[in-house]
């Protein structure tokens, strides 16, 4: 069953910014929808109209086949976390998580329960008396979460919930955000603009672009087939390397030095993208083309290699190569590297979509 | 700036003693001037120790009557007084704040212009329109009564810039999740706002307390029965007695009641009062 609609949904602000043309999503029963984009690209604003907290200027949302529109956000049986947790400072942690059932006339006996309830699954029994100055970050992110699970929501709304933690906890928090949110089947839409998180989140992932949905499937279906150049070089870290290339008969041409041989290829100009994590090192006789090194920074477990390439606009471009466990290549010295063709990606070099 | 010169020091120390020295001389001077039996200012001198009346004295002024000119006792004085300051203290909470309220969360025409009348009616207090307003007060048969005491002082546009500006500081996001919460404008108030003002509350209370039991002016103008006298402005006819023959002793006591309260409020709302001055628990 579907569980939220958004049809036409548009959005211009009163002074005359069109945050939003026009997104059409359609969300099913427990699934988890990660909104990401760089900043300003109006996640917020997509997840505020969902709330009820901005005004809908144009289109329909409805939810559970009900048209919202033009309903209170008390009404629309949403509940939201927000990035800075929006926690009442005079109310404990047990009245903050009671109130909104408490407006909404839910009996005491009733709320106690549950209360109790989601303070087990969070962890959170020891703090219900301590109010919000008294807690950590990280526990304060909790009671939010908290705050909306005991409210039993048609919907979760999230705010870039996570960008006031460490990255530990971070990483922690996600996993358990994850887990509860598979056991409540709670339908979600959850706005970050770290990449990481969408892709471990996501059951679907919505890459907004200056209030455009550029894409939106699977995180493996942005990672594989990425629709735009623009979703190419956001999903994925570090991001896909991008070149301006001509088609001809002999295959994509980067430049003179640099030639991809491919069969049947149109003429024309595109753009060719290969992942870091694609590209492999090779011996001179294999190689496709050779890379100057310019910087190298050791993870441990990867590296990543940076160096310069020239592509079809005459100029060396930055290229990014990822290569598992240690390697130390000289500054300066040339690598050679084979990109396998079936990791290839290109683009139309004019309207930027996927050939 | 850490300076650590003994003759700076000294120095230091002496400036302040003579500053509380200063203030506390005249307290000290209407301390003891209230245990002296009648007459004992007469001859010019002034006492520095206490007299035996003390006992005498208080219990006269405060249940007798307030001598001098006043017929009546001063805790009378001492009760019109805390109506009229408490009156006007409430008062101008509950409006600015409700003000306050509107003009920070409410979208309605000519907000802005609105919120700057206000703000400009700080240039009008009651010395300033106190002709008029007795005629108003005078035209509503509220001369000698409570509520023409309290009524004309009560709007207040410093109390409601102030609640403005601690209203303006919390985060629209915390206004959100109380919407999102089914917290309507009533609930939002009581529940959320008043309770996250309340150490401003109690700054206001403390510095409006104080304004209204100093009121001085408006209760002089208009009463004339000594019923509904407050104690500020009849420590003056205390004085203006014709032929110059000022019960000192009774006056002292006076103006010691009259010091009490205000120093009470302050004392006891003092640390409520600080961090709404100075805090940012938000
Ligand atoms: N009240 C407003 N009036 C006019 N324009 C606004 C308003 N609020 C936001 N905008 C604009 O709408 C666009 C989208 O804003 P939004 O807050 O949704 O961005 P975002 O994707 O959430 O960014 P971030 O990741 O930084 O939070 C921005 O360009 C912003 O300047
Ligand atoms: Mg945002």
């Amino acid at each position: 069953m579907t569980d939220l609609v958004l049809k036409n949904i548009g959005k211009t602000y009163p002074n005359g910014y069109q945050a939003i043309p026009s997104i059409d999503l359609v969300i099913e029963e427990g699934e988890f929808i990660v909104l990401v984009g760089p900043s300003g690209c109006g996640k917020s604003t997509l997840l505020r109209m969902v709330a009820g907290l901005e005004t809908i200027t144009q289109g329909d949302l409805l939810i559970k086949g009900n048209r919202v529109n033009d309903k209170e956000p008390a009404d629309r049986d949403i509940a939201m976390v927000f990035q800075n947790y929006a926690l009442y400072p005079h109310m404990t942690v047990r009245a903050n998580m009671e109130y909104g059932l408490k407006n909404r006339g839910v009996p005491k006996e009733e709320r106690q329960a549950k209360v109790t309830d989601v303070a087990n699954m969070l962890g959170l029994d020891e703090l219900l008396d301590r109010r919000p100055g008294q807690l950590s970050g990280g526990q304060r992110q909790r009671v939010a979460m908290g705050r909306a699970m005991v409210r039993d929501p048609k919907v979760f709304l999230f705010d870039e919930p996570l960008s006031n933690l460490d990255a530990k906890l971070r990483v922690q928090m996600r996993v358990e955000i994850r887990q509860l949110q598979r056991k409540l089947a709670t339908t979600t839409l959850y706005v970050t603009h770290d990449q990481v998180e969408a892709m471990t989140l996501a059951d679907r992932l919505v890459v907004l672009n200056k209030g455009k949905a550029e894409q939106i499937g699977t995180p493996m279906e942005l990672y594989d087939k990425p629709a735009t150049t623009f979703v190419a070089e956001f999903i994925g870290s570090p991001s896909m390397n991008l070149f301006d290339a001509m088609m001809t008969e002999e295959g994509i041409v980067l430049s003179d030095k640099t030639r991809l041989p491919m069969s049947h290829a149109h003429r024309g100009s595109v753009i060719w993208g290969i992942r870091p994590e694609h590209l492999q090192q090779s011996d001179e006789a294999n190689a496709d083309f050779s890379l100057q090194v310019q910087a190298v920074e050791s993870l441990g477990a990867e590296t990543l290699i940076h160096g310069l390439l020239e592509d079809g606009s005459g100029q060396p471009k930055p290229m990014v190569i990822r290569l598992a466990g240690p390697h130390l290549p000289e500054i300066g010295s040339y690598m050679w590297l084979i990109a396998p063709a079936k990791h290839w990606h290109l683009f139309d070099a004019v309207t930027q979509q996927r050939l | 700036m850490i300076e650590n010169r003994p003759w700076l020091k000294m120095f230091s120390h002496f400036i302040l003693v003579f500053g509380v020295l200063i203030i506390a001389l005249p307290v000290w001077v209407a301390l003891v001037g209230s245990t002296q039996p009648e007459g004992s200012f007469n001859s010019g001198s002034v006492p520095l120790w206490f007299g035996d009346h003390g006992v005498q004295n208080w219990a006269h002024v405060l249940f007798a009557e307030a001598g001098s000119t006043l017929q009546i006792p001063v805790w009378h004085l001492l009760l019109n007084s805390l109506i009229m300051a408490l009156g006007i203290t409430i008062g101008k909470i509950a409006i600015s704040i409700i003000s306050a309220y509107a003009i920070v969360f409410f979208r309605f025409p000519f907000r802005g212009a609105i919120f700057w009348v206000i703000f400009m009616t700080l240039m009008l207090p009651v010395e300033v329109r106190i002709v008029p307003t007795y005629q108003v007060i005078a035209n509503l048969n509220m001369l000698n009564s409570y509520s023409g005491l309290i009524l004309p002082l009560i709007a207040s546009a410093t109390a409601t810039f102030l609640f403005r500006q601690c209203f303006m500081s919390i985060p629209g996001e915390l206004v959100e999740a109380a919407r999102i919460d089914g917290a309507g404008p009533i609930r939002f108030f009581f529940d959320i706002l008043l309770p996250m003002s309340r150490t401003n509350i109690a700054a206001m209370f403390v510095i409006m307390f104080i304004y209204g039991w100093n009121q001085y002016l408006w209760p002089l103008i208009i009463t004339t029965d000594d019923t509904y006298y407050t104690l500020v402005m009849s420590i003056k006819s205390m004085l203006s007695v014709p032929d110059g023959d000022i019960q000192w002793n009774y006056v002292m006591v006076t103006t010691l009641l009259a010091m009490l309260p205000p120093v009470a409020v302050v004392v006891g709302m003092q640390k409520l009062f600080v961090k709404g001055l100075v805090d940012a628990e938000k």
